[in-house]
């Protein structure tokens, strides 16, 4: 099993949490208040490896946020080690777009510069590539009940993507449609991404630090205080 | 019990905000609009804002979102953790200088060297380096840590093991032998001894329930109760009292220092050999970012680069340097490092701790035990050139914390010492600490097998002590390479603790109920800057002193019931039932002065446990 990290950014309200609850839980709600909750989901799929064509299992570790973003206040934690970004914008607020292009500026200025690249100080730039970014446009079905509505042109949004070498779709969290997909291509794109890096450093030496897990006591004396 | 003007927690206020939400056409989108962006400026109103993401002020922040505040939390840096922040070299620069334009309360004296091979076209990043500003360490067993496990905010985080702790004397390095299996297998130690160290730890993870052993030394010093009573030499008072009880000088009293070595013992082995816990890419920076993420999680808002400049309790309104204004129905809560001009209801800052900081061109492995990343070096009283009268302590951290680059280390060195002695002590220390260090690393270690210990785990690890020993002769020839050094000294109104005490958090009482007209800052709560503390055991107390003086009652602290089950956390009655049987077992093959390490298997059971031979 692989696992990765998955940030999501964009305006408020655009439907980032309803994206990862469809895509978790596959449940959406009408009334869902800004983010509240336990915002650390983490789901699998399968992907197929395209020379063995074997079944390969993908963890998302998603990271939705909210109060944060709102000022451009995230902290550094939120970028680090992601290998994914999904940025989300609202086909029926234009702004929304705006807001989420200066996320990615963002993302490429600041995950390309926390990459620890003490190793390959000679291709520093590539750390840039290795963070994927997919630009989402949520709320299609709003302008397939009402045409009007439209706000962001789709020709526009796929302009900009080719332009900043990003993956897009245009999805609806509330009907379910192209979400799967968008985890599904960056799941494949992600895989696609770790075989190449495998390849490359196969002589690169792991350190082999052990991180403990928190919730795993080895022994737990319930009964001694401490302070 | 619940105060009975305890606010409403989150859960009995959902109902409410859903009635209100049904009345409303619900897709127009509350914050973002086609004509009106965002808002520019803060919320109209909240009910608490917090000045500051320390690490206290992240705690409070988290809790009280929880708990179902609507809180603001603003920091007028670019940058989260404020007084218990993770800065990179260029910021510690900056930082430097605005402390030394009085720009930044509570800090004096800043001194800093960063060399030229730190920079952008250099062999280092300055990003590559996280230089905490208040280095602490983890006690496996400690509230901090519950709380990171019960709101979750661990899964942000990563965690290693600490299990080195070195006491300096006599010029070199004595490793701590704090297993009771290194206390049977070192054979530096007299049989008597050895009985007698068991004894001891007996009684102090028991000491409560004997005071016929310790009041009549009350008065008096640990010191005193070791040698007297449990009939102990020198070397092991020390490291009892300097090490694993981690105090700042001989007149330790009793019994707050008997918790101290307690607080240590029981933290060993919950999660495998080791005492201690330390977090990656960074310390209190990173778990004050984790908790600010989780108020984030539950409804706080945060906004960075925003100076908070005065408040009027009457209109309830804070006005910010940019000139946007929130009001605060409830609480202001305000960190002294980021205090504005007029602030005369600040506490007084009276005591001082001197730290100075390095970024060496060495690895240190030598230092570290097995693939762990870093250790503790303690320097009792009168043990340095400088006739130091306090302890001087250091935390060491290597590249595996992702804290600096691979071939470098930070050394964190600080001491309660105050006044301008203290820098000659640091220095005194750092010496001390460079010799060795060059000793340790070009020295072949001589090829005697007594010089290795395998541990159970199939580490080997060098006896640091014989090392040292067997070093004593040699003369320093290489010069370690310095990349950084940094002095300062910061104030904190928190005395040099052995116990954390509630009172000594508690905003002074004048604050809230004086009213000074020409003061920016009337009835404004103030928390407590970073204690001397090396642990982070302040943290929690110092956080729940004023969530209750906001909420009530402590009672929902951190209360919080997550919708999805967690499937890791269910594993507690298993370890529990067989982490005393253990203890038991420990405790009678001393009194049988039977030797015999497998003992403790008779209960079964015990397949994975890692160094369970340990106190
Ligand atoms: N019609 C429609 N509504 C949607 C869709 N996705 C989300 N919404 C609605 O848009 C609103 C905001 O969705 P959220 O998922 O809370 O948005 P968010 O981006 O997480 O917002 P913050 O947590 O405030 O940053 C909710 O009322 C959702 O029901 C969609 O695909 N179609
Ligand atoms: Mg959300």
């Amino acid at each position: 099993m692989l696992q990765f990290k998955l940030v999501l950014l964009g305006d408020s309200s655009v439907g980032k949490s309803s994206i990862v609850n469809r895509f978790v839980k596959d449940t959406f709600d009408e009334f869902r208040e800004s983010t509240i909750g336990a915002a650390f989901l983490s789901q699998s799929i399968k992907i197929k490896d395209p020379k063995t064509n074997q079944d390969v299992i993908i963890k998302f570790e998603i990271w939705d946020t909210a109060g944060q973003e709102r000022y451009k206040s995230l902290a550094p934690m939120y970028y680090r080690n992601a290998n994914a970004a999904l940025v989300v914008y609202d086909i029926t607020i234009a702004d929304s777009l705006l807001k989420a292009k200066s996320w990615v500026n963002e993302l490429k200025e600041k995950v390309g510069n926390s990459t620890d690249d003490n190793d390959n100080d000679n291709d520093n730039n590539n750390n840039n590539n290795n963070l994927v970014i997919h630009l989402v446009g949520n709320k299609l079905d709003l302008v397939e009940d009402d045409p009007e509505m439209r706000s962001v042109a789709t020709e526009d949004a796929v302009k900009y993507s080719t332009d900043e070498n990003l993956l897009f779709k245009e999805v609806s969290a509330k009907t379910d449609f192209n979400i799967k997909e968008v985890f599904q291509t960056i799941g494949e794109k992600l895989y696609e991404i770790r075989q190449k890096e495998l390849d490359n450093n196969n002589n690169k030496q792991n350190k082999g630090e052990i991180n403990i897990s928190l919730p795993r006591p080895s022994t737990n004396d319930s009964t001694s205080c401490c302070s | 019990m619940l105060s009975p003007e305890r606010r409403t927690s989150m859960a009995e206020r959902r109902p409410s905000f859903f009635a209100f939400q049904q009345a409303t056409p619900l897709l127009v989108p509350h914050l973002a609009g086609i004509e009106d962006p965002l808002p520019e400026a803060t919320p109209e109103n909240v009910d608490v804002l917090i000045v500051g993401t320390g690490i206290v002020e992240s705690v409070l922040a988290a809790a009280l979102a929880w708990q179902g505040s609507n809180v603001l939390h603003v920091d007028s840096n670019d940058y989260y953790g404020d007084s218990s922040a993770t800065l990179t070299v260029e910021q510690i620069k900056k930082w430097v200088s605005r402390i030394n334009d009085n720009k930044i309360p509570c800090y004096k004296n800043a001194k800093l060297y960063a060399s030229n091979d730190i920079g952008p076209t250099c062999k280092y990043k300055s990003r590559s380096f996280g230089i905490d500003l208040s280095p602490k360490i983890m006690f496996a067993k400690s509230d901090l840590l519950s709380i990171l496990v019960k709101s979750r905010v661990y899964q942000y985080l990563e965690f290693q093991a600490l299990s080195t702790f070195h006491t300096f004397e006599n010029d070199s390095f004595e490793k701590l032998s704090n297993s009771k299996q290194e206390i049977f297998t070192n054979d530096t130690l007299p049989l008597m001894i050895k009985r007698n160290l068991m004894k001891f730890l007996k009684f102090v993870l028991n000491w409560e329930n004997q005071p016929e052993i310790w009041e009549p030394y009350k008065d008096r010093s640990l010191a005193d109760l070791l040698a007297e009573k449990f009939k102990l030499e020198r070397p092991q008072v020390f490291e009892l009292i300097f090490s694993i009880g981690l105090c700042y000088n001989t007149d330790a009293k009793i019994p707050e220092t008997l918790q101290r070595i307690r607080r240590f013992l029981i933290s060993f082995d919950v999660y495998g050999p080791f005492p201690v816990l330390y977090s990656k890419y960074g310390g209190a920076g990173e778990i004050s970012q984790g908790f600010c993420r989780s108020a984030a999680v539950a409804g706080a808002t945060y906004k960075l680069n925003e100076k908070f400049v005065s408040y009027n309790p009457e209109t309830k309104i804070a006005t910010f340097e940019n000139g946007s204004k929130v009001k605060v129905e409830e609480k202001l809560v305000l960190s002294p490092s980021q205090a504005p001009e007029y602030s005369y209801n600040m506490p007084e800052q009276k005591y001082e701790v001197h730290r100075l900081t390095c970024i060496v061109e060495k690895d240190c492995s030598e230092w570290f035990n097995g693939n762990e990343s870093a250790a503790v070096i303690v320097f009792p009283p009168n043990s340095l050139k400088s006739g130091n009268q306090e302890v001087v302590q250091a935390i060491i951290v290597g590249s595996g914390s992702e804290c600096c680059p691979d071939g470098t280390c930070i050394w964190y060195l600080f001491t309660t010492q105050q006044g301008p002695r203290a820098e000659l002590d640091l220095d005194a220390a750092l010496e001390a600490m460079e010799i060795s260090i060059i000793r340790e690393s070009s020295v072949k270690i001589p090829q005697d097998e007594s010089l290795v210990q395998v541990s159970e785990d199939g580490h080997s690890t060098i006896n640091s002590f014989k090392l040292g020993q067997s070093f004593k002769e040699y003369v320093k020839r290489e010069k370690v390479q310095f990349l950084f050094k940094l002095y300062y000294t910061q104030c904190t109104m928190v005395p040099p603790f052995n116990v954390v005490d509630p009172s000594l958090f508690m905003p002074s009482s004048g604050a809230s109920s004086k009213f000074i007209p020409s003061a920016c800052d009337n009835n404004v709560i103030y928390t407590a800057m970073p204690s001397s503390e090396i642990s982070y055991d302040e943290v929690i107390t110092a956080a729940k002193v004023i969530y209750e003086q906001i909420v009530g009652s402590d009672d929902d602290f951190f209360d919080i019931d997550f919708e999805d089950e967690d499937p890791v956390t269910s594993s507690n009655s298993y370890g529990t039932s067989r982490a005393i049987q253990y203890d038991e077992n420990a405790i009678e093959d001393e009194e049988e002065e039977d030797i015999d390490m497998d003992q403790g298997d008779k209960d079964g059971d015990n397949s994975d446990v890692v160094g369970k031979l340990e106190i």
